[in-house]
């Protein structure tokens, strides 16, 4: 059953080619919810106390310490759960434009898909890193074939720095190999280092790889222009799923690696990565492009879960978990209400904007929904992740603690002036159509979703939590167990 | 050997067949004794790899020398297959393309089964002889015959100092044997004698790879030769300079004293080769001259398996540069199929409406040359670069970095070949033979990884 996690997206990536072009957003849909099915499936039937579960396992290519390890453990589901649901969502956001019907965006968003399945599942440095790279071309494709007219060097830009991103983390893999017998986790995980220092760089090329992608002060640069470039859908693959797999690594692969390297190296990641969360959020509340608007709050979010992830402490990874799910979902909504509004107006500045409200209520209902999800109120799982994160951060330090708490005031300030610049005030363009259904329906998902998962959070945290446990006794001992 | 005499034979029947003047009657007599090799070798192969050691007086067919073997033949193959349609045009030279194009390729079967240094040199001038005509072949082009002379000066002057440089190692050693001069140079590593025979034949070898400094002549050759003959230097030709490279570095001159003495040069030489050619390669606006540039690159990166020379070295090699030769079928292929006169890169825009199939292989292509998982390319940048970690991990990094500056001009190609064209172009119809040298070529691409286990 665990294949099919490959299988399915493979097949519908190839199989859409050749469907008749009427067919192909239904197609798509069915496509992603088989997957969605499938992830359900294999939720239900893991064992939560049973740590890993590996699926694959076997030797590959012996002389080169390759190996087919694959596994989930519930930090993987939670991830894969994102991901096949996410698909869906994003192909139901595009259901009304001609996108949807586009065969080679819908094969792309199955590639694309593979790859972040792939990078979920794998145990295996350099499967991880093939998987790591597979995603990276359906992204480029899709943001060259569809995004905005201007958006080449955008596009190289975020191209080249993802690579050399990746490219650090290629290196730092294979330095490893030199201090294990093979590229398995278990192999990996059970390395020690001749010397702090090695430890140390070779954590930096895996912190090079996912400061990118999440992306971390200073390493964002790519990110705004990349957001705002790439049709919406891009965006929402983008910040839906595609950071969630830096953060992802940065749980899985780079604190369990490199125990040794952990103690010089966490206070600077967790600085650069609150001043990201303020700086990010002060440049947010500046922004007169709505789409930019939310890329930056975007950076802020995820810098606060990467700092949480560094504190390495069970109640602010579990945060985070929650929170990526939380800001998965959130940001698809956002990106979608902006894309509403693109759609329809042909714009997305905030001083062309005005008085949607009385012209489109449900939207506007819709759209205030979202905005107080995103501000983390409570009975919304933004409320509870981030508050375990920042739980996390103070009692790591108090300072960043307070610092990186002021996302919430911050955080709130964006949001709602966005949303009081183009819903509220006088009416500037007549004529604004209300939510189609298919919009209707991805805002309602979304909102449920993150409400249920509000109320009721223990859903996902008794879940995830004996797995971050058993993750943090790698990074505690850095000798492998479960395995 | 018998894969040898059939290939060579195959080869003078091609010659010979086109008094007929019938380009298919040539084209079906190479193809059939392509095919006849092919088979004659992976019978050999399936012997098993123990037994494997046909040894014939300064020819010794082992595995692995048939493993390159057989990619040579299969490069050949497609080479001569998507080059058809060009060939086809002057059907009273047709026979002269491909025959010559067989012929260098036994001398490249002889560049990996050579046990003496005798053997190599006939190897290498066999390899060489046809392509210096073949890089001439479009006699009425001013570029091609500027071509075909540089081609032939230089790489007859690089020829020169191999044959100078053995004659030093034979003083030095008082034999042409591999075995015997690696056994002879255990006990005289600090002989001069021997030490500026390495010399020699390393700037030689250096030369025929094209690796900086001794690069300058590969722009200026891969540009005036024909799309196909480009493709046989870059594929085949590489393959076999690099083949009797490392193994006569490795065999020779590989034990620790004399490594010592050639492998800082040879270090040095690789970052220079890494940064002329990708820092080249990014303002190059014509395709060959492109694909010239990145092929010197893609020297330095090949280099690294000589410097290591450990224990998978010879097949870390075949696999960088079978993954190599695939990908530059994908790139020729659009070469010809444009047909651009002035070989523009600009040319290929919008080459996924005019040929689906064709893109899709070029983009993997593409792909493949960048390093990009789950290419060919990646497992082979891959194998190279972890086996060269451990004692050269900083040489490692530089070729990271490249690779990183590499992207840039491979994104480029990729991007004008998936956008849309302002003004509809014709579609491009594509030859059966080149639509089934494509889908090998894109089957050995994404599957060379996967039989790994099973061949290595």
């Amino acid at each position: 059953m665990e294949l099919l996690l490959f299988i399915l997206p493979v097949f519908f990536a190839l199989s859409v080619l050749v469907m008749p072009q009427s067919f192909v957003r239904v197609y798509g849909l069915l496509g992603g919810l088989a997957t969605l099915v499938v992830t359900i499936g294999l939720i239900c039937t893991y064992n939560v106390e049973g740590g890993m579960h590996l699926f694959i396992s076997k030797n590959w290519i012996p002389q080169y310490g390759l190996t087919l390890n694959f596994g989930y453990d519930a930090v993987s589901l939670m991830m894969l759960v994102l991901t096949s649901g996410l698909v869906p969502l994003i192909l139901l956001s595009n259901y009304k434009n001609e996108l949807a019907s586009n065969r080679l965006f819908t094969s792309m968003v199955f590639f694309m898909q593979l790859g972040l399945i792939g990078v979920f599942v794998a145990l295996d440095g350099i499967w991880f890193y093939i998987f790591w790279e597979i995603t990276l071309i359906p992204i480029y494709l899709i943001a060259w074939w569809f995004g905005a007219p201007e958006r080449k060097a955008a596009l190289v830009k975020f191209f080249i720095y993802t690579f050399v991103g990746s490219l650090a983390m290629l290196a730092s893999i294979i330095g490893i190999k030199a201090f294990a017998p093979s590229f398995a986790y278990g192999d990996l995980i059970a390395a020690t280092f001749e010397s702090k220092e090695v430890a140390f760089w070779l954590m930096a090329g895996f912190f090079l790889a996912f400061a990118i992608k999440v992306p971390i002060f200073p390493f964002h640069t790519w990110q705004p222009d990349t957001y705002t470039k790439a049709p919406m859908a891009g965006t929402m693959l983008l910040s839906g799923i595609m950071l969630k797999m830096a953060l992802y690594g940065m749980i899985r692969w780079m604190l369990p690696l490199f125990p040794e390297a952990l103690d010089c190296a966490t206070t600077p990641i967790i600085v650069l990565a609150t001043i990201g969360v303020v700086y990010g959020a002060i440049i947010a509340i500046k922004q007169g492009d709505m789409k930019r608007l939310f890329a930056f709050a975007s950076m802020s979010h995820v810098g606060l879960i990467a700092a949480g992830i560094m504190t390495a402490s069970v109640d602010a990874i579990t945060g985070s978990v929650l929170q990526m799910l939380n800001h998965g979902l959130v940001a698809v909504g956002l990106f979608l209400a902006v894309d509403v509004i693109e759609r329809r107006l042909n714009t997305r500045q905030l001083s062309d904007l005005g008085g949607l409200a009385k012209q489109a209520p449900k939207f506007a209902f819709w759209f205030a929904a979202l905005a107080f999800v995103s501000v983390s109120v409570p009975f919304s799982s933004g409320f509870i992740g981030e508050f375990m994160l920042l739980k996390g951060l103070y009692s790591y330090d108090w300072i960043i603690g307070v610092v990186a708490g002021t996302t919430l005031i911050l955080g709130a300030v964006y949001t709602f002036r966005a949303y009081q610049l183009s819903m509220y005030g006088p009416v500037k363009f007549e004529g604004f159509s209300d939510l189609h259904w298919s919009e209707l329906l991805v805002f309602a998902i979304i909102i449920i979703t993150v409400v249920v998962l509000g109320v009721y959070p223990a859903a996902v945290i008794d879940f995830v939590e004996p797995s971050v446990k058993s993750i943090l006794e790698l990074v505690t001992t850095s000798t492998p167990s479960g395995l | 050997m018998e894969a040898l005499i059939v290939l060579f034979a195959s080869g003078l029947i091609s010659l010979f067949a086109a008094f007929a003047k019938k380009p298919w009657l040539v084209m079906a007599t190479a193809v059939g004794g392509l095919l006849l090799t092919i088979a004659l070798i992976i019978n050999q192969l399936a012997t098993g790899k123990a037994l494997l050691t046909l040894n014939y007086e300064g020819l010794q067919f082992d595995y692995i020398s048939l493993m390159y073997a057989l990619a040579t033949t299969v490069l050949t193959l497609l080479m001569i297959s998507i080059g058809y349609e060009r060939f086809k045009e002057h059907p009273e030279h047709t026979g002269e393309y491909i025959g010559l194009l067989i012929i260098s390729s036994t001398g490249a079967f002889i560049m990996f089964a050579f046990t003496d240094m005798f053997m190599f040199f006939l190897g290498l001038v066999i390899l060489s002889l046809p392509i210096y005509v073949m890089a001439g072949s479009n006699k009425k082009d001013i570029r091609s015959n500027e071509s075909a002379l540089k081609y032939f000066l230089t790489g007859s002057f690089a020829t020169g100092i191999i044959l100078f440089g053995i004659a030093w190692i034979y003083g030095a050693t008082g034999s042409f044997k591999l075995a015997e001069i690696g056994s002879a140079a255990m006990s005289n590593a600090d002989n001069s004698l021997m030490l500026v025979g390495i010399l020699m034949i390393l700037g030689a070898f250096l030369f025929k790879v094209g690796a900086a400094p001794f690069h300058f002549w590969s722009p200026d050759v891969y540009e005036g030769a024909p799309h196909s003959v480009t493709g046989f230097m870059a594929s085949v030709v590489k393959l076999a300079a690099f083949g009797a490279f490392l193994k006569m570095f490795l065999w020779a001159f590989g034990n620790p004293e004399l490594k010592a003495f050639w492998s800082p040069a040879l270090a040095v030489l690789i970052i220079v080769t890494l940064f002329v050619g990708n820092l080249s390669a990014l303002r190059q606006v014509t395709l060959k001259r492109l694909l010239a540039y990145s092929s010197i690159s893609h020297g330095g990166y090949t280099l690294l398996v000589i410097l290591t020379s450990g224990l998978t070295s010879l097949y870390d090699m075949w696999f960088y540069m079978t993954a190599y030769g695939f990908s530059m079928v994908g790139i020729i292929a659009v070469g010809i199929a444009v047909n651009d006169q002035e070989d523009k890169i600009e040319s290929l825009r919008g080459l996924g409406q005019r040929n689906p199939l064709l893109t899709v292989v070029a983009v993997v292509s593409i792909l493949s040359l960048a390093g990009i998982p789950p290419t060919a390319g990646f497992f082979g940048k891959y194998m190279v670069f972890s086996a060269a970690w451990s004692s050269y991990w900083w040489v490692v990094i530089i070729a990271l970095i490249n690779s990183a500056i590499s992207i840039y001009y491979y994104l480029k190609v990729l991007g004008v070949m998936v956008s849309k064209s302002e003004t509809p172009q014709e579609k491009i119809k594509l030859s059966p033979l080149t639509t089934i040298a494509l889908l090998v070529s894109l089957v050995g691409m994404l599957g060379l990884a996967i039989v790994t286990p099973f061949i290595i």
